[in-house]
């Protein structure tokens, strides 16, 4: 297990900004902490590591924040994210305010952290919901899914449809144009991969996505890939700790074959007749994983379905929790045209 | 072209040569990590980076209980502060010399060295791609809520038309108020007001119609005596003081730990429901109790009985039972800038500490002839010299002077408070709780001058208040966060969340915060200036 254990500490730094380094590795030493050898995760550590932001219905930069909790058993809450259009504070009554215009993208963001990590009011992905706001003119609804291993599968994915009906039910957040919701699913690592699961069960029972965006999706097989081996441990992230993360999320006695974590591998699902949303699928060059996202993308274009690939060479994960490199307003600018044409 | 944000181009110390061409202080934070809640000085960067480095190359070839040590054992303080955190968690492992030849090199060289010829690789993305979404300056304090679904249209109209009448309020128009308030009363008889957003809109109106109609009688003013049971019942019926006492206590055992004397003064004694948990612990403490004593502060008796008194008669059976020597004092005060210091009689050689949950806030109205009581009151705290002070306050901004702003915080705040106590459908306990909930919110919406005593302010604010008057903040770690996690799932309704706030606790309904708790040192030299960045050693007491 030489490759593993042997730490290649120069390369990630040539390839990011100091902060980001910082960033990423502080997660990367903090989640280390956290993940037990038995497969247990110490939640207490983590949720008093992890920085949290409240809601601010004082509009920043025009966007103002709210959660709703839209399951009481569950205590699942969304946080809605909006562009204030007045100059002061909304009340309480304009927070549900229907959407002015002809047609507003409503993303469902599905935050990442393998399953395990953060929640919808982190700080990183609170931020990141703030932009996206700004940039695509949308509404932004983040899900605070329940997290493995306490919540194995599928409870990620039935948050993921709770808040999809949720969303599609609110009158307020239909466009003007056909009194319709226009929603959009988004996430990132395992965001990405709840986004999959979410838009198939959307399919199947009848709620219209119009798109799905997935950034660096975290997917698995058991098979190692050459991606797999060979960036092993180089770019903040470890075959190990991605293994650890699918046994904590996977069912008992599962393998990273499970169609969970290998959508099109030899237990996958047929998407035979079935028209799925258009996807925008972001791989980092410097990720692992990507082969399997690769395969991925591969899997939706012999279903005949719609997929654009955008692949970033020289990225590494976490690349959009800082706006602080090219790769970053690409993929905006990208996200932006995917949900505005 | 403009220099670089952070001092990448130079080793990282005293970065005044391009930070001050950037027109910024030498110490600046990184905007960026700011955002994603962590306080990293730019200038520290670099060597944040390379003790993340050196972490990792120790854990990863330390046998795993080195690292299971860390997760589990070690106490964690203020994680935001990522220089001192990375640093204590270095000085835990305490990492042998490298035995191997084949051990990665560290260079103690910083980056600059490394990346001259590389530049791009840590200054040219930053230069280009200056973040624009933070700036400096002060954000106005969040205003947080979290909303049930609103199905009612009554219930939105209800809400909507709170705020119209609490701005005809302001602005002076009674009679367009009053009409509004018939309305709204009308409109209450058809919603269900048992629970949800009817029942905190009643509270409401029904505020906002004492403040209109019935100015004089607004502040629901009550005996000492009513006060204690409803403040009894709400104790019971959620978690936020039990969650209070629990984490001051906490507190206050670890600055008590190696003490022989030590001596708690309680501003607001009540049953003395703290106390004995405290007690308790202290017996259990290995190498046996302290001579402990305790001087609550409370309100005079009116009918010739000493309730002060009383509960400390109490407090000294239970100690003797547990066979520690205790001693009780009571100061009689209505108010609490009327304690004097010499009343609380502290001897030389005790170590003090002030406990106060939730009075701090009721000195912030001021009386220009009499000076600034909560200067005053802070001043002769910091003279005690006490080991440790531990304050609990609401964390909402009910002190603003505008009455609308006023109004929109405390409707959001109870309104969450509310929801909180929802899933209590049959306690007994509920009804008067609401009852002390809803004194408070009167007070905060009818009265003002000195019969305003409901100032929250939040932490933000306590921060600097604090921090001007000479103190400074004692972490308050993962250690306490865990126990007070655990009791809440214990005993409480999902929902409710412990959080960590740069050294401070919070609790809070479904992601706002609605209590917080903190403990403070005095200062021994002057004065500092408002720089509230604490070092971990500053929690060896």
């Amino acid at each position: 297990m030489a490759g593993s254990k042997e730490v290649k500490l120069n390369e990630s730094k040539m390839v990011v900004p100091l902060n980001t380094w910082v960033l990423i590795s502080n997660f990367k030493l903090a989640y280390t902490l956290l993940r037990r050898p038995d497969g247990t995760f110490n939640r207490h550590l983590a949720e008093f590591l992890d920085r949290k932001v409240p809601a601010n219905v004082n509009p920043v930069d025009r966007v103002f924040s709210f959660d709703v909790i839209i399951d009481r058993e569950n205590g699942l809450l969304n946080r809605v994210y909006r562009l204030s259009d007045t100059e002061g504070l909304p009340t309480m009554a304009e927070l549900e305010k229907p959407l002015t215009s002809e047609i507003v993208p409503v993303i469902i963001f599905f935050h990442g952290g393998s399953f395990a990590h953060s929640s919808s009011n982190s700080a990183i992905y609170d931020t990141l919901c703030r932009r996206l706001v700004g940039i695509c003119k949308a509404v932004v609804v983040s899900v605070n899914y329940r997290r493995a291993p306490e919540n194995p599968y599928p409870s990620a994915y039935d948050d993921g449809w709770a808040a999809l009906k949720w969303v599609n039910s609110r009158t307020w957040l239909q466009s003007q144009k056909d009194s319709k919701v226009h929603i959009y699913l988004a996430g990132d690592s395992s965001g990405g991969n709840i986004v999959h699961n979410v838009a198939l069960r959307a399919v199947e029972l009848g709620i219209e996505v119009l798109g799905n965006i997935l950034l660096n999706p975290m997917f698995g097989g058991e098979m190692r890939t050459e991606s797999e081996k060979r960036l092993d441990g180089k770019y903040f992230v470890t075959l190990q700790d991605r293994d650890w993360y699918w046994r904590a999320f996977l069912p008992e006695g599962e393998d990273r074959d499970h169609p969970a974590c290998n959508p099109f591998g030899p237990k996958g699902i047929s998407l035979d007749g079935i028209k799925f949303p258009k996807s925008l699928v972001v791989v980092a060059g410097l990720d692992l994983v990507q082969d399997w996202q690769l395969a991925y993308v591969e899997g939706l274009k012999r279903y005949g379905q719609e997929v654009k690939l955008l692949y970033l060479e020289q990225a590494t994960i976490g690349f959009y929790l800082l706006p602080n490199n090219d790769n970053f307003y690409t993929v905006m600018a990208e996200i932006s045209d995917f949900v505005n044409c | 072209m403009s220099p670089p944000d952070s001092s990448v181009t130079n080793s990282g110390s005293a970065s005044s040569s391009s930070s001050s061409c950037a027109g910024k202080p030498p110490d600046h934070i990184d905007n960026l990590l700011a955002g994603a809640g962590y306080r990293v000085r730019s200038s520290d960067l670099r060597q944040v980076a390379q003790r993340l480095e050196r972490l990792e190359t120790v854990m990863v070839n330390a046998p795993s209980d080195l690292s299971s040590h860390l997760a589990n054992d070690a106490v964690h303080y203020n994680p935001s502060d990522l220089a001192s955190w990375v640093d204590s968690l270095l000085s835990e492992l305490n990492p042998p010399p490298p035995a191997h030849a084949d051990l990665p090199d560290f260079p103690d060289l910083s980056y600059a060295d490394r990346t001259v010829d590389n530049t791009s690789a840590w200054v040219g993305e930053e230069r280009r791609h200056v973040a624009a979404a933070q700036q400096g300056g002060i954000f106005p304090p969040p205003l947080t809520t979290t909303t049930v679904v609103m199905d009612e249209d009554s219930g939105i109209r209800l809400v909507h038309m709170l705020m119209t009448c609490a701005e005809l309020v302001q602005r002076g128009e009674f009679s367009l108020a009053g009409a509004l308030i018939d309305e709204m009363q009308l409109l209450l008889a058809r919603v269900n007001s048992g629970c949800g957003i009817g029942k905190v809109a009643g509270y409401f109106v029904d505020a906002l119609s004492r403040r209109l109609f019935t100015p004089q009688t607004a502040g629901l003013i009550s005996s000492a005596h009513e006060n204690e049971i409803l403040y009894h019942h709400f104790y019971e019926a959620c978690p936020y003081l039990k969650f209070a006492h629990f984490t001051a206590n906490q507190a206050i055992l670890e600055a008590f730990d190696g003490h022989e004397c030590v001596h708690v003064i309680d501003f607001n004694l009540m049953h003395g429901l703290q106390w004995p948990a405290l007690i308790q612990a202290l017996a259990l403490r290995p190498g046996g109790p302290p001579l402990l004593r305790l001087t609550g502060i409370g309100p005079p008796s009116p009918d010739g009985r000493d309730s002060l008194r009383e509960v400390g008669v109490r407090l000294a059976e239970l100690a003797r039972s547990v066979n520690v020597r205790f001693a009780f004092g009571g100061v009689a005060a209505s108010r609490l800038e009327d304690v004097k210091p010499w009343m609380l009689q502290v001897g030389p050689k005790e170590a003090v500490a002030v406990n106060s949950i939730m009075q701090l806030h009721r000195l912030l109205g001021s009386d220009p002839t009499r000076g600034s009581p909560i200067n005053t009151v802070l001043g002769w705290i910091r003279n005690l010299n006490p080991k440790i002070v531990t304050v609990v306050e609401q964390e909402a901004n009910h002190n603003q002077p505008e009455f609308l702003d006023r109004f929109t915080e405390a409707l959001h705040y109870y309104s969450t408070m509310f929801d909180s106590l929802e899933t209590y459908l049959s306690h007994p306990n509920k009804a008067f709780a609401e009852m002390y909930i809803q004194r408070e919110i009167c007070n905060v919406l009818c009265c003002d001058g000195l019969a305003r005593v409901e100032r929250h302010e939040p932490l933000a604010k306590w921060r600097v208040r604090l921090g001007g008057a000479g103190f400074r903040p004692l972490h308050l770690g993962s250690n306490a966060f865990k126990q007070a996690s655990m009791l809440l799932t214990l005993f409480s309704a999902e929902g409710y969340c412990v959080e960590e706030n740069e050294g401070c606790l919070t609790l809070g309904w479904h992601s706002r915060p609605l209590i917080a708790a903190s403990a403070w040192q005095a200062v021994p030299e002057p004065s500092p200036p408002l720089n509230l960045i604490s070092h971990r050693n500053q929690n060896n007491l």
